[in-house]
């Protein structure tokens, strides 16, 4: 198991797939851990990419600082992995938490990337996802790691996955209640509280940007996404259908074949971003289909709006 | 070596000398916690937080009561010399770098209570096929969820006001409490047949 060294502590990575070939790097939520993107590792490996994966600092079998843990050092550790990538292609995904390191990695970094895929992302701290952020906090402190649990699952994930799922929840939580500790969760929920607002500095990032947003994503809704899109130059929004904060647990393959025809796009020239607006097939391999003209992609209901 | 307690017996309880040798290692430390803590609760309370300490004390007190009761006790020819080395890594150890030297005992305290709270997670080694209505079983998860609740009152104490001009000093403590009471929790593992991912 190789570790990178980022001043006293140690941070987890995987590395899989041919070495010279590009290579995508994955980025964790807030609660889980690298081995939650092994549906990716195989097929984007199967699609001749090679994927870094990694436990952030407070996760999994990276360590676990005590006290404080500091957003520029998961930005650091993630330059020490791309470091030690080669000279290669890299394209740069994350979910959530992961998302936001990822757009602050591509704010300081963005040269060294070939590409960007924020995935259920934000970049400032809504009223309402601010609040929600201090409720899962008071919620992990109250009632441990599994209450956490128990919130995020019907908050993110939907009833199709949920209902075969009701009588295993245990088992579903068993590992990442395992792996992950209260004070080290406690320790990056808190890395928010001097949290200043990205949306500033989101047009310097230029690499082409594949934004993708569950339709139904409560946590983090479609405006917090809109955000991304109309700030970064180089943008696309797609929206995947049916789909909640954690749709990249819920819909792997359909989220690989996206990551892998992204970026695909932009090695041979293909891709334009031009701040449009997609909606996702439903199965991997399908069309995208442009967001139907005239229509607000903001809203739930068919309300005529124009994409500025 | 298993990451978890076993082989169970056919009722899915943990092997007795896993429980006493668990047992023995948390009443070590939580006892030495309820005992600091003790000391440092004044009769009459002056300051809001105290009613903290207060809490803090009888939920030790409730955790050794609990481990007395909830374990089958073996004997453990070791656990005479691994307990001496437990007691003598509890003692009080001032934050080096304080200058007030009741907020570096106190903050001293804190470390020490926040590395077992936080990194002592005797739940975590229970296989899934645990009697959930064993006694032990359920003891060492109420330990664990009540350590969870414990531990806020030392990250409050550690990341606040006072403690700001001493951060590094303060984290550096920290850390080394972590990796020693770490390295004791392991060792107290390794020899009943259980390995943690610090080994």
């Amino acid at each position: 198991m190789p570790f990178l060294t980022l001043g006293s502590y140690r941070i987890r990575y995987e590395l899989d797939g041919p070495a010279n070939a590009p290579t995508y790097v994955l980025v964790n939520g807030l609660t889980q851990y690298a081995e939650l993107w092994a549906a990716y590792r195989d097929a984007l490996v199967a699609r001749q990419f090679r994927v870094a994966t990694f436990d952030l600092l407070g996760q999994g079998t990276s360590d676990k600082p005590a006290l404080f843990i500091n957003q520029d050092d998961h930005v650091a550790a993630l330059g020490l992995l791309i470091g030690e990538l080669g000279d290669g292609p890299v394209f740069l995904s994350g979910i959530s938490f992961g998302g936001l390191i990822a757009l602050r990695y591509a704010i300081a970094h963005g040269t060294r990337l070939s590409g960007l895929v924020p995935m259920s992302c934000f970049a400032e701290l809504s009223p309402q996802l601010l609040l929600l952020g201090n409720a899962m906090r008071t919620g992990l402190i109250l009632g441990g790691t599994s209450y956490l649990q128990d919130l995020l699952l019907p908050m993110n994930l939907s009833d199709q996955w949920l209902k075969p799922l009701l009588d295993k929840l245990d088992g579903v939580k068993r590992q990442g209640w395992l792996v992950n500790d209260v004070y080290a969760l406690q320790n990056l929920m808190e890395s928010f509280l001097d949290f200043e607002p990205l949306t500033p500095q989101l047009s310097s990032i230029g690499v082409p940007t594949m934004i993708l947003n569950g339709e139904f994503d409560f946590l983090t809704p479609r405006a917090l996404h809109e955000t991304l899109r109309v700030n970064i130059p180089n943008s696309s929004l797609v929206i995947i259908p049916k789909a909640y904060h954690a749709f990249t647990l819920e819909k792997p393959a359909l989220a690989a074949d996206l990551l892998a025809r992204f970026a695909e796009d932009v090695l041979a020239s293909r891709w334009q971003g031009n701040k449009a607006v997609w909606i996702a097939p439903e199965e991997a391999g399908g069309a995208l289909a442009p967001f139907p003209a005239g229509h607000d992609h903001l809203r739930a209901i068919p309300t005529q709006g124009t994409i500025p | 070596m298993s990451q978890f307690f076993g082989p169970l017996d056919s009722g899915g309880r943990v092997p007795p000398r896993q429980q006493t040798r668990v047992a023995a290692f948390l009443i070590s430390a939580h006892g030495a916690l309820a005992r600091q803590f003790a000391f440092a609760l004044p009769i009459r309370l002056e300051t809001a937080w105290q009613t903290e300490l207060n809490a803090q004390v009888y939920r030790e007190t409730e955790i050794i009561s609990l481990l007395l009761r909830a374990t089958l006790w073996q004997p453990d020819l070791t656990l005479g010399y691994m307990a001496a080395s437990w007691e003598t890594a509890w003692f009080p150890t001032p934050i080096e770098g304080i200058p007030d030297r009741a907020l570096a005992l106190a903050a001293g305290l804190a470390t020490l209570a926040h590395a077992v709270h936080a990194s002592i997670r005797p739940a975590s080694l229970l296989p899934v096929e645990a009697n959930a209505n064993d006694p032990f079983v359920t003891a060492l998860r109420r330990i664990e969820f009540e350590s969870s609740r414990l531990l806020q009152a030392q990250s409050l104490f550690l990341k606040g006001p006072e403690l700001v001009p001493f951060r590094d000093a303060v984290s550096a403590a920290l850390e080394r409490r972590h990796a020693e009471i770490g390295k004791l929790w392991t060792e107290a593992l390794e020899g009943v047949g259980i390995t943690t991912s610090r080994a």
